[in-house]
């Protein structure tokens, strides 16, 4: 019943909103005091433009305004005119981000793990890597589009940059607060070093790790889409800033949707995964 | 040098055993001078009030505290700090298992460790599992187990690689008195069978009796071995019906004096 109630505020909430926005600004001369200047369609678009601009951008329609599904080739056409069109610069900046992503948590990982566990070389780095930390990451991105060319790989470095010290930091605290009974019984066992590194270190530390998972897939995709304002050839942050130089709210809208629902469904499935890597934890089993 | 022949029958040999801490800059004794020894296949239980550092001696023989003075001798070897001796087991007052570990890969560990092939480890761990009574676990993870269940788990973690000697740090003192009863009776049929040289720390004269074959009554702060008395039930025990007989009794009230002395003492200070 709740959830049913909750569901129909939803729902109503969504359509009230959209249908604002649709039919707002139609009534701001009336009303002026209730339909802000912001809902101009010249900056904001309406849903119903957005969703034929989608239609266009994707070649689902083509120029003709004809679907072009069943229409031999016609798909192919559409597609080949853009360079930059809705599904390449899709594919690419999932990719882009997908690559910022693993190689954020892995570097991010190891380095985590070795100053979490060794007093001397945290000593001696935790100085550099907290003014590191200081800089906002987002202002490195043009030297990074200087010294890595506008290809893909500026945007791997940006977005890796950005996950990177979040993974860091999440590691560290974690080994560092690997618990020492656990260690202990894991010598008392008969763990060697090593071992008790593999065993217990390792999976502990992971605990951390995997919290820090949905925040860094949020963040690469970030790093990869400010990459892209600056300068690239592919990717949604291009086709927003080429839509925004021509003053097509409508084109920008799309691509702001289209990072909406990649968005979404990047953290559902991360969510997955960390409720499948963290099983074992308490807050699973209770009730069970 | 006089040489005296080594006693074959004896595992654990403290000579002069003593432990300074540091606490809030002032130096407290917490084991002062205790000396004492346990032959092989003996249960002897390590009995004092709360704070006497009994269990300070028990972690300073696993090797977990290094010693401030004496010796300890494990099968007649010294034993030195943060080297474990192999064929030493402990068993945990706290929930040590490894959340992430399955109830099977928890009791498997050691044998993981040691590289036990997969296939003698699943026999092994199977068998203990069923031993312990926790058939039908083997694939929960500790977070939802019962606090027993666990305790049981930890118990066939350390037993499952056939230690020869047995420390266990008052694993029974977090749960409630019939679940205690119960770990009894488990832990009293596994050793019955298999007879290690166990040392076993608690401040619950009960449990003491019930289990042990020599109760070693430490003195309060700083720990000292004030008496030494036998238990001599026969065996096998029954961990319930023992404690309505009559030697139970008398033997519960002798040493219950004993202790109630230090109990006392230790609150007066």
């Amino acid at each position: 019943m709740r959830r049913a109630s909750t569901l129909f505020w939803q729902i109503l909430i969504g359509l009230g909103a959209l249908a604002l926005w649709e039919w707002g600004w139609n009534l701001h001369e009336r009303l002026p005091w209730l339909i802000p200047d912001l809902l101009d369609p010249y900056f904001v678009s309406r849903p119903s433009v957005i969703f034929q601009q989608f239609l266009s951008m994707s070649c689902l329609v083509g120029r003709d305004g004809n679907w072009t599904f069943g229409v031999d080739g016609a798909f192919a056409k559409c597609m080949s005119r853009s360079e930059n069109n809705l599904w390449i610069a899709t594919f690419v900046t999932l990719k882009n981000t997908l690559w910022g992503f693993l190689t954020g948590v892995s570097s991010g990982f190891v380095l985590g793990l070795l100053l979490g566990r060794s007093n001397r070389l945290s000593q001696i780095f935790y100085p550099y890597i907290t003014a590191f930390n200081s800089i906002p990451r987002i202002a490195l991105a043009p030297i990074i589009i200087l010294a890595f060319g506008i290809g893909d790989a500026s945007k791997v470095v940006t977005a890796w940059l950005v996950v990177v010290f979040l993974v860091f930091f999440n590691t560290f605290e974690g080994a560092r607060s690997v618990d020492r009974d656990h260690i202990n019984a894991s010598r008392l066992l008969g763990a060697s070093e090593w071992q008790v590194t593999r065993t217990v270190i390792v999976p502990s530390t992971m605990a951390w790790l995997f919290a820090s998972l949905s925040p860094a897939i949020s963040f690469s995709l970030i790093g990869v889409i400010v990459g892209e304002f600056i300068g690239a050839e592919h990717g949604i942050g291009r086709m927003i800033i080429e839509a925004e130089a021509r003053g097509e709210a409508a084109g920008m809208m799309v691509a702001v949707f289209v990072l909406m629902i990649a968005g979404v469904i990047l953290s559902a499935l991360v969510r997955r995964l960390q409720a499948y890597l963290l099983r074992w934890r308490p807050a699973q089993t209770v009730g069970g | 040098m006089p040489s005296t022949p080594p006693d074959v029958r004896c595992r654990i040999e403290i000579n002069g055993l003593r432990k300074d801490f540091l606490a809030n800059g002032r130096e407290v004794v917490a084991v002062d001078d205790a000396s004492f020894r346990i032959d092989d296949g003996e249960f002897v239980a390590l009995l004092g009030p709360s704070g006497c550092g009994k269990s300070t001696i028990l972690n300073m023989v696993a090797t977990l505290i290094a010693p401030t003075g004496g010796t300890i001798k494990v099968d007649g070897a010294p034993v030195s700090f943060g080297k474990p001796v192999r064929h030493v087991g402990y068993v945990f007052q706290k929930d040590t298992l490894f959340p992430w570990r399955t109830v099977e890969d928890n009791i498997g560990y050691s044998l993981e460790l040691a590289g036990v092939p997969i296939g003698e480890r699943r026999t092994r761990v199977a068998e203990a599992i069923h031993q312990a009574g926790l058939d039908g676990f083997a694939r929960f993870y500790p977070a939802s187990l019962s606090g027993g269940m666990r305790q049981r788990v930890s118990l066939m973690r350390t037993l499952i690689s056939n230690p020869e000697i047995l420390l266990m740090d008052e694993p029974f003192g977090a749960l409630d008195t019939h679940t205690k009863l119960d770990m009894h009776s488990v832990l009293l049929g596994l050793w019955e069978r298999q007879r290690q040289t166990v040392l076993f720390v608690t401040h619950d004269l009960g449990e003491a009796l019930t289990l042990a074959d020599r109760i070693i009554l430490l003195s309060a702060r700083p720990g000292r071995v004030k008496q030494d008395f036998r238990v001599d039930f026969p065996r096998p025990r029954d961990a319930v019906a023992l404690r309505e007989t009559r030697q139970y009794a008398e033997l519960f009230s002798k040493v219950w004096h004993s202790l109630g002395e230090e109990f006392a003492r230790s609150r007066s200070t």
